[in-house]
């Protein structure tokens, strides 16, 4: 069968690239706002993604998971005797200043647990050994650190709260949505730092789960046990703790607004050229018509040429979003594209483009196929 | 019999607030392998009866009957079938897609008449031999001369084998002597396949291949 759809579409050359450079655009601008949204909202939720706790008890109404309040440590003592709890620690998180060797004063969230090797935290651990944090005054920090601490190396000293910490460890890709460095030290180190705010005090229960024990009943439990505190699933928290930045910051809005206007770039700039290339093509059309083709076949053709269009856009678009991760991994930032958002992207763009390639059927309904006689 | 007959057709356009009537009472009839010349000057309803022979627009009244069936005015999603089946169009601009050769034109068109391809290709590549185009099957429309493009549009008309050939001013692009040519050959592929051949012309070099001349003016028969 002769594809006068595609024959057509590849015709005018430059015609397709508009139309296709159109369509990559708006995919990429798509992929790459929604890739670095996606990227910082993992940050805001990396560790409750990479701490193995089924459940997570925390202060009551805590908005997220960087906006702690401190609750009495001894509470955990009360999660552990709940029936179904394997095991339950507790876990601070607080910022605290860091002094710098230029004498500038910045901020770390550090992270603090009594066994972290129990947790399997952090995780892409470079350098050092976790469980010699508790051995004296040390800390690990996220290499990302460097970007606001300046360089740094195992066995340098940095002053937190006042006190002198040897650097014993470095991790990789711990970051948080603040972009606030992460640091490690030992539970009681944390406690010893800041005695004010922390002695006695914990800001999370981390919760893991006998085999078999069931998440709701446990949750139960615990919240009758402790009244003045919530608990979450991990998948709950995550959820929280992402809404929180989406719906307080404007980066949901900014991200919804970024789609929409990908969007209508994508189908405007489809809509235009194809109908454009309908009107040029409409004598076309009509002896396809006068030939004995209808309505259907000419559809057919502007479907194709839509699909066309949009596979190849998609692809076009595709590279350049992939291709720039280095590039901006470089600026400290994340650019994730799942495969299922990717998948979803490729479908709408399919979808819009036949979409817009309805405009130009509402054209074709009406060609008068006599225009064929004139001149 | 005939294979295209029409009786007593009218044709009114609503333009604006007014109604113009193009056509007013034609009738005419065509015989298998009959050569029809249809002359009038400019306005006189030619080529608004050339489309309502063709079943591109269906008339206000009047009957038209092609290869004995009754063409109903008030079923117009009938018509893109009689096309497919019993006419075939030369057009005074060619009317050939620009993107697909010479070859593909002629196929497209017996695809869209339901020929699948590659018996397609080998009817279209036949037909294009015969009208002298076997070296310039795989030619785009643009790089094929003016005489060269109208011989792809008659291949492509006659290559479904239609009953019935509706040509509007085929010469009227080409010079004095391609014109010549294209018309005999014209003929000759309608006469030595029986196809009934209505030419829509000022030309008057078809009067010289055609059987017979009609005459309209004003919207009606003139001689």
């Amino acid at each position: 069968m002769v594809d006068l759809a595609y024959k057509t579409l590849l015709h005018d050359k430059l015609r397709f690239f508009i139309t296709v450079a159109g369509v990559a655009f708006a995919v990429s601008l798509i992929l790459v706002q929604v890739g670095l949204f996606i990227g910082i909202l993992d940050n805001a939720t990396i560790t409750i993604e990479h701490l193995p706790a089924d459940l997570w008890v925390t202060s009551k109404n805590t908005p997220n998971l960087d906006f702690v309040h401190q609750f009495p440590e001894t509470s955990v003592e009360r999660v552990r005797a709940t029936p179904g709890v394997k095991r339950a620690d507790n876990l601070i998180l607080s910022f605290m200043n860091v002094a710098l060797p230029t004498g500038a004063q910045e901020t770390t969230v550090v992270y603090a647990l009594s066994n972290f090797r129990r947790w399997g935290f952090p995780w892409n651990v470079t350098s050092g050994d976790v469980d010699d944090l508790k051995r004296g005054p040390y800390v690990f920090f996220d290499d990302s650190a460097a970007k606001r601490f300046g360089p740094f190396e195992v066995g340098d000293y940095r002053e937190l709260m006042g006190q002198r910490l040897k650097i014993i460890g470095k991790t990789h890709d711990a970051k948080s949505f603040t972009t606030t460095p992460l640091a490690f030290m030992d539970y009681d180190r944390a406690q010893s730092l800041q005695p004010d705010l922390l002695r006695g005090k914990t800001s999370y229960i981390l919760v893991e789960l006998e085999p078999g024990a069931r998440a709701d009943e446990v949750r139960k439990a615990i919240e009758k046990e402790l009244p003045y505190n919530d608990v979450y699933t991990k998948a709950e928290w995550a959820s929280r703790s992402r809404d929180y930045w989406i719906k307080n910051t404007g980066i949901g809005f900014n991200a919804f607004m970024t789609v929409f206007l990908g969007c209508l770039v994508g189908i405007v700039v489809v809509a235009q050229t194809l109908y454009t290339s309908t009107m040029e093509h409409i004598k076309e059309f009509g002896t396809v018509k006068a030939i004995g083709g209808s309505n259907a076949d000419i559809y057919k053709i502007l479907a194709k040429q839509a699909g066309v269009s949009a596979v190849v856009g998609f692809v076009l678009g595709v590279i350049p979003s992939f291709a720039i991760r280095p590039l901006v991994e470089k600026g400290d930032l994340k650019l994730i594209i799942p495969t299922d958002f990717a998948v979803t992207v490729f479908l709408g763009t399919v979808v819009l483009c036949l979409v817009a390639s309805m405009v130009s059927f509402r054209k074709v309904a009406s060609i008068d196929p006599s225009l064929v006689f004139r001149a | 019999m005939p294979v295209l007959e029409a009786s007593d057709v009218t044709k009114v356009f609503d333009e604006g607030k007014q109604r113009v009537s193009v056509l007013r009472g034609v009738s005419l009839a065509l015989e298998p392998g009959e050569v029809v010349a249809l002359e009038g000057p400019s306005g006189s309803g030619k080529t608004t009866f050339l489309s309502i022979l063709g079943c591109i627009l269906t008339p206000t009244s009047g009957r038209v009957v092609v290869e004995g069936q009754v063409v109903d005015p008030k079923k117009p999603g009938k018509l893109p079938d009689i096309r497919k089946r019993s006419i075939g169009f030369v057009f005074q601009q060619f009317n050939l897609f620009p993107a697909l050769t010479a070859l593909e034109n002629v196929e497209y068109a017996l695809n869209i008449k339901g020929v699948k391809s590659p018996l397609a290709t080998q009817k279209a590549a036949e037909i294009l031999e015969r009208v002298g185009l076997a070296e310039r099957m795989r030619f785009l429309p643009r790089d094929l001369s003016g005489g060269q493009k109208q011989r792809v549009a008659i291949a492509r008309a006659l290559a479904a084998e239609p009953a019935i050939l509706l040509a509007d001013e085929p010469t009227a692009n080409l010079d004095t002597q391609v014109g010549a040519q294209i018309l005999e050959l014209f003929r000759t592929l309608a006469r030595a396949d029986g196809r009934a051949l209505l030419i829509v012309t000022h030309d008057p070099k078809v009067r010289a291949v055609s059987d017979r001349v009609v005459q309209i003016r004003d919207g009606k028969i003139a001689a």
